[in-house]
């Protein structure tokens, strides 16, 4: 079932257009990453679909209910959490938590087992001081307890690991990564590696449209590059290698850059067997041989240029 | 109904620790003691300062005087106080994006200006009653009050004219994004309120009246009638602005 589904958005501050005909669908249960350079757009999708935003055209429909402008009813199946997440800075945690749960409607008992299950999953129960003494780390974190509180169908995330350290985004992509099973996962960032470690769906957003989706494997299986490395230890066997006329058919290109080389072709299987019959037959051992998988580095780049 | 409960408690908390009631109770208490004390030392103090053998007979003061003190210091340094403390009530939500978080747990946007108003209302009011009743008692223990008429009226009226102020701070916090725009906002409605008085026909409907006329009404210069569409127009005006602070808050892009 698709928890979230936008269909033909547009959205344009003044003649600045920012989203054009924006079509994608999350599935439940995912953990859907939305990929974009800063300025694509992701930030403005995401209050769109929060109704904080008034699209110029299209649809966005959260559990197959409407979303509207303003005051919308969807919320409350979404937690948020903001790129730069903000609180009362006078508040302590569980004051804050207890606000929120409020808010949302939940009973006084809830809210108490609720906030202590969530501030031990985000490592905050013992950090009993006032929000405004935390560090960008601890107000994400917190970001991600407010926002689980309501025990959302869907969890919107900006840019949750942008601003922290190897440390912090570890703690937060481990977080969102164990309530995979109880909850889909939106998420926003333009650091790849992040989606590569959690994320099972992906969009690239450039130019306010779609440029890339569908799940992680499917989007790399269909950009399967085109190459074999191969280093060798000298310059000799790397010449003797290279003098095999058995390459010649199968080879687009070759990069060499010393005693590597990087092998281009049509089609990575044939040429991986007769690279290994002329080393088997010529005797030469490579010190590394290697298909090049395609990076999600290297689809941005290629989809960006 | 709960929502508006825990927000109008979320402003309870906010005004307690950051000091803003504080503030405004030790500002209108000082304000309430200073009227009585000021009516009283005044022609001693003017003797004082009166060079030796020059003399000029000063009337013996009266409640009337702590009174003219009253409705002299509440609407000038009282009210501006009541403006700058509030003017970011709105302001500081929307700069430090703290209403996100609430909004998209399904607050509705209509209770977090109730909230706001209830909470500042709340404020106002205990400030303004501290200050009154400073006043009062050292008002009837210095003199009698004798010739002074219809203050309950009187001290209403001004209460309700603070009423106003905090519902066009609030309509100014929502059309403007910082609080100078506030302040601006809400300095121009008085001024408007002012010139607006120039005209004799509208000086009958004026609100500025509530705030301006007070001593007129004590000494029976002005009656109880007088004030009456004042007192209707202003709570129009306040129904009316909160009304339209819902209203484009409803349509604002946060």
């Amino acid at each position: 079932m698709d928890i979230l589904s936008v269909e033909h958005l547009s959205k344009n501050f003044g003649a600045n257009k920012i989203i054009e005909d924006l079509t994608f669908s999350v599935q439940e249960h995912s953990i859907f990453g939305f990929i974009g350079q800063n300025g694509a757009g992701k930030t403005t999708t995401m209050k769109m679909v929060l109704g904080l935003l008034k699209p110029t055209s299209g649809n966005i429909t959260v559990c197959g209910e409407h979303v509207t402008y303003g005051e919308t009813k969807t919320n409350k199946y979404i937690g948020y959490l903001p790129d730069i997440p903000e609180f009362y800075g006078y508040m302590k945690p569980y004051e804050y938590l207890k606000l929120c749960g409020e808010i949302t409607g939940l009973s006084s008992e809830k809210i108490k087992s609720k906030s202590e299950e969530l501030l031990t999953l985000v490592d905050l129960d013992k950090a009993n001081k006032k929000i405004g003494g935390f560090s960008r780390g601890m107000k994400q974190r917190l970001g991600i307890a407010q926002a689980l509180l309501n025990e959302p169908k869907l969890l919107i995330c900006d840019e949750p690991t942008s601003a922290l350290d190897p440390i912090g985004r570890k703690e937060i992509l481990d977080i969102l990564y164990q309530v995979k099973g109880k909850t889909t996962v939106v998420f926003s960032t333009h650091i790849l590696s992040d989606v590569e470690r959690i994320c099972d769906h992906i969009a690239l957003l450039h130019g306010g449209k779609i440029a890339l989706s569908g799940t992680l494997s499917d989007v790399k299986s269909k950009h399967k590059q085109d190459g074999l490395l191969i280093e060798f230890a000298s310059q000799t066997d790397t010449r003797a290698f290279l003098d095999a006329p058995q390459l010649v058919p199968y080879i687009t290109n070759v990069e060499q850059n010393n005693t590597r080389l990087i092998l281009h072709t049509q089609d990575v299987q044939k040429l991986e067997v007769a690279v290994i019959a002329i080393i088997s037959e010529r005797h030469l051992l490579p010190i590394k041989f290697e298909v090049l998988e395609p990076t999600l580095e290297s689809l941005f780049m290629e989809v960006v240029k | 109904m709960k929502a508006y409960i825990a927000f109008t408690k979320k402003e309870f908390c906010e005004n307690l620790r950051t000091y803003k009631l504080f503030i405004m109770l030790c500002v209108f208490l000082l304000l309430g003691l200073m009227n009585p004390i000021t009516a009283k030392i005044t022609p001693q103090l003017l003797k004082s300062l009166m060079p030796e053998g020059m003399n000029i007979t000063i009337m013996e003061p009266t409640a009337l005087d702590s009174w003219a003190q009253f409705f002299k210091n509440v609407p000038q340094m009282g009210l501006s106080v009541l403006v700058i403390v509030f003017s970011g009530i709105m302001a500081n939500e929307f700069s430090r994006g703290t209403l996100i978080n609430m909004l998209t747990k399904g607050l509705s946007r209509k209770v977090v200006i109730l909230s706001k108003f209830t909470m500042t209302t709340i404020i106002w009011t205990l400030s303004y009653a501290l200050c009154f009743a400073a006043t009062y008692a050292y008002t009837i223990y210095f003199w009698s009050s004798e010739g002074v008429s219809n203050i309950l009226l009187s001290v209403f009226s001004l209460w309700l004219f603070g009423i106003l102020l905090l519902a066009i701070i609030l309509l100014g916090g929502v059309l403007f994004k910082n609080n100078y725009g506030v302040l601006l906002f809400t300095g121009g409605f008085v001024v408007a309120l002012m010139l607006l008085n120039l005209s004799s026909t509208i000086q009958k409907y004026n609100p500025i009246t509530l705030a301006s006329s007070n001593m007129a009404l004590l000494t029976n210069n002005m009656f109880v009638s007088d004030f009456t569409m004042p007192i209707v127009i202003c709570v129009i005006t306040i129904i009316a602005s909160i009304g339209s602070a819902i209203m484009i808050f409803n349509k604002k892009q946060i």
